[in-house]
């Protein structure tokens, strides 16, 4: 007997409720006996949809006839088997479209990860050339961290944009939260967390307290060692939570159905607190509240994305930026050394390992308990030994890569250990692997985050390694639920909880609107990341397409799809939401691979530009430029940016790009001051880009009259 | 590279490469292996509308018999190529689907209701799960009468395309064309007769 796999849409077996047997029954149900029994000059006709309702008559006639071929029950039984198979159909659609719909977030969003990992080891480049040119010690460049002791924060009630500029500044009702923290405080935290966007700005923290709480985590946390000691013994049970990302809702979802924190219901907290969801900070403080008011009580550890570097691409900085404008700066300083300080892992009852990431196959525990996790600032720019030349190899690679595998690997169901070459860091760590580090460390199993499950959890390797995601709706509404695990009693019983923040918004959508849902938001992502391709796509469409008729075959589109792309997605089943099919010679018409609708008529002839990729990397571009801003003051020096995109012309596909880029850096300038700030780079790119698709439209239509 | 690596099955036509991209999307292990589980699945996303004792069928004859649970592709494309061309789990027409509904509506009213459906899906032919039954009423049923109006119930699901039996009609077609194109075997005996003649 076995059970619904989950939403698999397939056989279950349910004990009393079959009355026939399988297979060798005689009168078992085969949809060609249903076929066959039909009349059979109607037969054909019928089989290919053809007929029309009229010719439906002889055919009700079939069901009804009282025949002794067959009963009553046996007619029946075949008319309910025909609407179910049919439902059953239906249903199993939907579930392949489901399928899709992640391995396209999924896609994107490793791809993503791996772009910004090449991007950052682009900029170790880029930093330790212009360290040279500039001749400025290297400490300056590589950390945000200065003195953090002496810091004034200025009041932030000046605030422009996106607040009710009617409304008095002085009416600010901040929190009455008091240090040393305890419960109380807790609970006035969760309430002024939890406001609404609206209200944010009259009942928000102050800064002087959002430092505070930062300050006195990070003297707590720089006490522990690199792998926490968690245990049971108090409490006979311990809760582990996956990645939140920003995610409020979720987290108190957790604590209503779970408690809140305390040495008699603690938690384990598993990196990946920030980023992609709007309230990281409130997040990350909650947390680190919780920490300080209920000591024993809450264990953290670090994600990878608990690393400024990655905060930049995925949300966090801008978001604190827009929470705290005046004195944002100041704030990430503190957040940057809390994250360096934060434990890299949990060992419970020295049975279970807790970790963000996973292992590989070189993992030492002894090393990572030894090392200063402190120095590992950001894990995607290593820390460089002082006192080394410059661009010379100060860093050690084995510690470095011992950090990096367990924040960043995936397990994998296939056994050894590779590179993971998805997300450009860390590994992939087959149940042998697993099997040799449980048994060396005398462990019984592994608990890790780090990747989104439909279900919240899964379970891999024999139950040796499980993956545990508390982000519900992380994609999407409705594109997953939120997990938590508790571990009871002596034998550390698994138990999973699981549960869908937002509920009231999609309890009423029906499977198929959820799927749809979801779908349309992974179809929009797919096609801006089509869209950064363009050119290439295009031209490769372009040289298959031999009579220039503007249609393909569908292995040809596809193989294109895959060869730019590599995303490694089912283009086959794609093919009809992203292009048209000629319904005579089934052949494709891609240049409907670049709108949005692929039934929109006479799309516009849009003319690319070279600087598009640049454009439309936007999120990448504006994390350079975050980068060289390094004081985040929004500005720039026009020096500093050329130089930048000196380098970055060399990764350019098209080396003609380096000059037209030198050219745009000095319109870019709009107020002449010298300086350049993310609006004017932004704003300049599009015009340029504008005013060369004038030039290139004005350029064709001489050579056509 | 202690492992013996097998060389992936690579498709021949167009019908193969239809199989082969439903069956990868429920491939995780990159080993053209999957779950039998999933094979229903497979099955129906392919556009056919196999009952659930057919799946069984389909399992039974193309499951790994070292290590059962699983469906290695090997086995599964040609039993499914095989499948295509004789047409089998042909997806019934709408009015098909109409007329069995219309069964159950003895007087004629154009709509069941919710307690004759429930006991029907529940406890007739090869019975939904409470999911699957819960998961249909909420397109199926119409809130207002608390009745399942079956015509246009079935109008709103989707249509079950039937292109990949069409491809494979025109695979045999194409096999047809070149056996008839190739050069007759003749037996010797009768090449030996003309010869004499």
């Amino acid at each position: 007997m076995f059970s619904l796999a989950e939403g698999c849409g397939c056989v279950s077996f349910r004990g009393g409720r079959r009355t026939r047997s399988l297979g060798d029954d005689s009168s078992s149900c085969r949809s060609s006996e249903i076929e066959q029994e039909v009349p059979k000059k109607l037969g054909k006709r019928i089989l290919n949809g053809e007929c029309t309702m009229k010719a439906l008559a002889p055919f009700l006639k079939f069901w009804k006839r009282d025949d002794v071929s067959m009963t009553k029950a046996e007619r029946t039984m075949k008319a309910a088997i025909l609407i179910q198979q049919w439902y059953r159909r239906y249903l199993a659609r939907m579930e392949v479209r489901r399928r899709y719909t992640w391995t396209i977030f999924q896609s994107i969003e490793y791809a993503g990860e791996q772009d910004q990992v090449k991007l950052y080891n682009f900029f170790n480049a880029l930093l330790s050339h212009m360290r040279e040119t500039s001749g400025k010690p290297s400490s300056e460049r590589t950390s945000r961290t200065a003195s953090v002791m002496e810091q004034v924060f200025s009041e932030e009630s000046d605030e422009g944009g996106g607040v009710d500029e009617t409304a008095p500044p002085k009416n600010s009702r901040e929190p009455d939260i008091e240090f040393p923290l305890q419960r109380k405080d807790i609970d006035l935290l969760i309430e002024t967390f939890r406001k609404k966007k609206k209200w944010f700005f009259q009942h928000r923290l102050h800064p002087k307290q959002v430092a505070q709480i930062l300050k006195e985590a990070a003297q707590m946390l720089k006490r522990l060692p690199n792998i926490n000691v968690a245990t049971t013994s108090i409490s006979s049970q311990i809760t582990i939570c996956g990645d939140l990302h920003g995610k409020l809702d979720d987290l108190l979802v957790i604590f209503h159905k779970n408690g809140l924190p305390s040495p008699e219901n603690p938690y384990i907290f598993n990196g990946d607190f920030v980023d992609r969801g709007k309230k990281g900070l409130e997040v990350f403080l909650l947390l680190l509240a919780c920490m300080l008011a209920f000591p024993g009580g809450v264990y953290l550890n670090r994600g990878n994305h608990e690393d400024l570097i990655m905060n930049t691409r995925y949300g966090f900085i801008r978001e604190v930026h827009q929470k705290y404008r005046h004195n944002a700066e100041r704030l990430l300083k503190l957040i940057e050394n809390v994250y360096r300080w934060l434990p890299l892992g949990t060992i419970i009852n020295n049975r279970v390992f807790v970790v963000h990431g996973g292992i590989s196959d070189t993992t030492d525990l002894d090393m990572v308990r030894s090392l200063d996790r402190d120095k590992y600032v950001s894990l995607l720019r290593p820390p460089m030994n002082e006192g080394a030349a410059p661009g010379g190899e100060g860093i050690d690679k084995v510690e470095w890569k011992q950090v990096f595998d367990i924040l960043w690997s995936d397990p994998q169901t296939i056994g050894g250990c590779v590179a993971n070459a998805l997300r450009g860091a860390g590994t992939y760590f087959g149940p042998d692997v697993t099997t040799t580090f449980l048994s060396k460390n005398k462990l019984s199993f592994l608990v890790r985050s780090h990747e989104c499950k439909p279900g919240g959890y899964e379970i891999l390797h024999n139950g040796n390694v499980i993956t545990i995601f508390s982000a519900s709706n992380y994609y999407e509404l409705g594109s997953n639920k939120g997990a938590y695990l508790k571990l009871c009693g002596n034998s550390l019983d698994r138990q999973f909880v699981q549960y869908t923040a937002a509920v009231s918004r999609t309890r009423r959508l029906t499977f198929r609107q959820r799927v749809g849902l979801v779908e349309s938001s992974a179809m929009r992502e797919l096609h801006s990341q089509i869209m950064t391709a363009r050119r290439t796509l295009e031209a490769t469409f372009r040289s298959m397409d031999v009579d220039q008729s503007g249609l393909i075959s569908v292995s040809d589109w596809c193989f294109a799809m895959e060869e730019t792309t590599r995303l490694g997605l089912p283009w086959r089943m794609l093919k009809d939401k992203l292009v048209r099919t000629d319904p005579d010679t089934r052949l494709v018409r891609y240049m409907d691979t670049f709108d949005l609708t692929a039934n929109r008529g006479g799309r516009k002839s849009d003319a690319q530009t070279v600087v598009e990729t640049l454009y439309k990397n936007k999120r990448s571009l504006e994390a350079i430029f975050k980068i060289l801003d390094k004081d985040n003051s929004g500005y720039i020096t026009l020096e500093e940016f050329s130089e930048a995109c000196q380098l970055l012309g060399k990764y350019m596909p098209n080396p003609m790009t380096q000059e037209q880029l030198v050219d745009i850096c000095r319109l870019m300038d709009i107020n002449k001051d010298g300086l350049v700030d993310l609006n004017e780079f932004l704003e300049s790119f599009r015009l340029a880009e504008k005013s060369l698709h004038e030039e290139e439209h004005m350029i064709a239509e001489i050579k056509a009259s | 590279m202690a492992k013996k690596e097998e060389p992936k099955i690579q498709p021949n036509n167009e019908l193969e490469k239809k199989i082969i991209e439903s069956f990868e999307v429920f491939d995780h292990s990159g080993k053209q292996v999957v779950d039998v589980r999933e094979i229903g699945t497979i099955l129906r996303s392919l556009g056919c509308c196999p009952t659930e004792a057919e799946i069984q069928e389909v399992i039974l004859a193309t499951e790994n018999k070292e290590a059962t649970g699983n469906v290695p592709l090997i086995n599964f494309l040609p039993y499914m190529c095989k499948v295509m061309i004789e047409h089998r789990f042909y997806p019934a027409s709408a009015e098909m689907l109409l007329a069995a509904f219309r069964y159950f509506d003895k007087e004629g009213r154009g709509y069941l209701t919710k307690e004759k459906f429930a006991q029907l899906m529940l406890e007739e032919g090869e019975p939904f799960t409470q999911e699957e039954f819960d998961e249909m009423m909420q397109t199926a049923l119409d809130p207002v009468t608390d009745t399942i109006t079956y015509e246009y119930y079935i109008n709103q699901l989707m249509v079950a395309p039937k292109d990949v039996y069409n491809i494979a009609d025109e695979i045999q077609e194409e096999m047809r064309r070149l056996e008839a194109a190739a050069p007759k075997k003749r037996r010797a005996s009768s090449l030996l007769r003309a010869a004499k003649n």
